[in-house]
């Protein structure tokens, strides 16, 4: 039991190193380095001298890097380029957005996805399972940019129902209970787009799983000892198929950041994805760099989380008996 | 054999030769302005006026411009009038239902009349007797009703050759983006460069996909360890925010595009690759194929890879959707070579440029639609092939 905590735990931080390696190494890879983008080209040779070693570009890589490290790691991300603000005070106002965003979104099409995926399951050939085929594969071959525009123009412009921009209205209006519903006015649109993407591949996914976990030997003896159909179902084939989709919970996580970052684009939310943007086109690199880092760091907190689940849901992992791959 | 009856081939098929003939039907540049800015589709209903055109030729100096419409986006005059012999004063004429006359150009003492006009012109504004800030289309086409553009005299004209030229607010098939450009046009160019980078970037993310799930299956051991730790750590990160640092950084080319596309997806491959050269090398002819002494290499070359080989083709066209749509998105962040049309660059100028504002739904679903089209033609190879290679696959749809 401990040594699979340690596992994930020493898992997670190998992770966050090879992010950390990433970040450094790309940045790195820059014509001209940090300090000429500061100073003057004018500046005398002693200068610019003087300035690499107060910037410590004059010392090895490897302390570079643990220096680097030890910044990112503290959210001690310097000085944005653009705005000449702490690119921290930037990110914390947009990360609550984006975890809100991506947290409803994940939950929900996961909770819908695997509703739907077991009572298709259950009723094989129905309507329903004929509705879960056809998300699937629409959620694999649209891309999601493009339901979301299509979303935009048809609630936004078409029936104005929902705001075509922004996460708040200008000005936000007055109160804590108003203020909380004009939030969630402008995030109706975005969290119900990537749901509608995102909860027909989980749908699929658990249907196969459940046809194939309905269709053993020990549902037919449950069946047999006439335990009730609720008890079977939830008790018996869903008990057995949590495992593996929470790790498909795992891998679809990634997936689901990138989808994040295009969608506060399309809906113009203020979060951490479009900070990411607006720094690379404006060539902001300690934002950039920063912007990709929190992000590499929210997938790597909901992997070692979604691991925590794995771990209290898998029985082999409960009981202290070693996993097999 | 199956593959050639199957509907994707064929609309594969289609789609390229679309890709790749179709920009030749148009003659002019697909940055040229056609019509007015966000001009609707011809076939669609409402209000708007087609593009129109009017001769005056040496045998007919004349022209009637019958109009039913709002006054035209702009106007634009170009040719020339020839006479035998020099002439004090000659003149184009424009005259409105309402028996309004404008002097569209003129000449003075010569045998030629020269005339390149557009409605744009602060001179040409001037001459009508407008302020610069004035409308030359609104105030040529004052009401509906049968205008006349002639030459004058009509007498002794050798040669003449004048075209008028009215833009109009429907377009083609598809109307126009928020430039004039014809969006039909656009679309057909984004079919190669969908396709291009798609295939590209698979092939090289296969290529990579294979060497390393092959090396890393057959050695085993520490280096397999290693290589699929390094997968699994690669497959954790979100690849889009990785994506769009390396294009911020390296430059928006098609060819950066395939490579950091390319280096990016071949974890899902590699990975395939393994198990199976995994098993494979437990088989009783691989074993007798080292005890025979035969070099590593060569048993990579000649046996596991041919083994592969089926489910690389249907991993390939199963990778493939993911490419195009990386790269659709990718563009549609505007990351990506603003010279380069294509259909998430298309995307982002809707999106950029008040396609919402005035609800040019032709700017946006064609593009998203061919996208998911092409998605849907490589998904349906890839399973059709996987299930080639792997017939159980196919007992256990139909069961």
């Amino acid at each position: 039991m401990r040594s699979y905590w340690l596992k994930r735990v020493l898992g997670a931080l190998i992770v966050l190193l090879v992010v950390l390696f990433l970040n450094f190494f790309l940045f790195r890879l820059m014509p001209g380095d940090v300090v000429s983008t500061i100073i003057d080209p004018r500046f005398s040779p002693e200068a610019k001298a003087e300035l690499r070693k107060q910037f410590g570009l004059d010392s090895p890589l490897y302390e570079q890097f643990f220096r680097y490290a030890k910044a990112m790691v503290t959210f001690d991300f310097g000085l944005s380029f653009l705005s000449q603000r702490p690119v921290w005070e930037e990110l914390r106002s947009r990360l609550p957005n984006t975890v809100f965003l991506l947290g409803s979104a994940f939950l929900l099409s996961a909770i819908l996805g695997t509703w739907l995926g077991i009572h298709a399951a259950r009723r094989r050939g129905s309507f329903l399972e004929k509705i879960v085929l056809l998300a699937g594969s629409v959620s694999f071959s649209f891309p999601s940019f493009f339901v979301q525009l299509v979303l935009l123009l048809a609630f936004g412009w078409a029936l104005p129902l929902f705001p075509l921009r922004g996460s708040v209205s200008i000005p936000p209006p007055e109160g804590f209970a108003a203020a909380f519903f004009d939030y969630l006015w402008h995030m109706t649109l975005p969290v119900f787009s990537l749901v509608l993407l995102g909860f027909g591949s989980w749908a699929i996914y658990v249907r196969n799983l459940m046809v194939r976990t309905l269709g053993s030997d020990y549902i037919l003896l449950a069946r047999a000892k006439g335990l009730p159909e609720r008890r079977v179902l939830w008790g018996h084939a869903f008990r057995t198929t949590l495992p593996p989709i929470v790790t498909i919970f795992l891998l679809a996580l990634p997936g689901v950041i990138s989808g994040a970052v295009i969608t506060e684009r399309v809906f113009s939310l203020h979060g951490v994805g479009t900070f990411l943007l607006e720094a690379i086109l404006g060539h902001d690199y300690p934002a950039a760099g920063a912007a990709f880092f929190l992000l590499a760091l929210v997938s790597i907190f909901c992997n070692l989380a979604a691991d925590v689940i794995y771990g209290l849901v898998d029985p082999r992992i409960r009981v202290g008996r070693s996993m097999e791959e | 054999m199956t593959l050639l009856r199957r509907w994707s081939i064929w609309a594969l098929l289609a789609v390229t030769l679309l890709g790749t003939l179709g920009p030749g039907v148009f003659t002019g540049d697909p940055e040229a302005q056609v019509a007015a800015p966000f001009s609707r589709p011809a076939w669609t209903p409402g209000g708007g006026s087609p593009p129109l055109t009017a001769f005056l030729t040496t045998e007919k100096p004349a022209a009637l411009v019958s109009w039913r419409w709002e006054p035209p986006p702009n106007v634009t005059i170009s040719g020339f009038l020839r006479y035998a012999g020099q002439l004090e004063r000659a003149e184009i004429l424009w005259s409105t239902p309402g028996g309004k006359t404008f002097v569209l150009a003129s000449s003075k003492d010569t045998d030629t009349l020269r005339v390149d006009i557009d409605g744009r012109d602060m001179s040409f504004k001037r001459s009508l007797g407008l302020s610069p800030f004035d409308d030359a289309a609104k105030a040529l086409f004052p009401e509906k009703g049968t205008y006349t553009i002639a030459a004058r005299p009509t007498d002794g004209i050798k040669e003449a050759r004048v075209t008028l030229d009215i833009p109009g607010k429907k377009w083609g098939l598809l109307g126009t983006d928020q430039r004039g450009r014809d969006v039909f046009h656009l679309f057909l160019l984004g079919i190669r460069v969908s396709l291009l980078v798609g295939i590209t970037a698979t092939l090289l993310a296969a290529v990579i996909g294979l060497g390393v799930g092959l090396s890393a299956g057959y050695a085993g051991g520490l280096f397999d360890a290693l290589v699929m730790r390094v997968v699994d750590i690669l497959l954790s990160i979100p690849t889009l925010p990785i994506l769009m640092v390396l294009a911020g950084l390296w430059g928006k080319g098609l060819w950066q595009l395939v490579f950091i596309l390319g280096i990016f997806s071949w974890m899902g491959t590699a990975r395939t690759v393994r198990a199976l050269t995994l098993s494979l090398r437990e088989t009783c002819y691989v074993e007798n194929l080292r005890s025979l002494g035969a070099p590593t290499f060569y048993i990579l070359r000649r046996h596991l890879l041919p083994e592969a080989f089926p489910l690389l083709m249907a991993n390939v066209a199963l990778g493939v959707p993911a490419a195009i749509l990386a790269e659709a998105g990718l563009s549609f962040l505007g990351l990506s070579d603003p010279r380069i049309i294509s259909w998430g660059r298309m995307l982002q100028e809707a999106h950029g440029f008040g396609a919402f504002s005035t609800g040019a739904w032709w700017l946006i679903l064609p593009p998203g639609i061919g996208i998911a089209l092409i998605c849907l033609i490589f998904l349906d190879i890839g399973r059709t092939l996987e299930e080639m290679s792997d017939p159980r696959l196919k007992k256990e749809m139909a069961r």
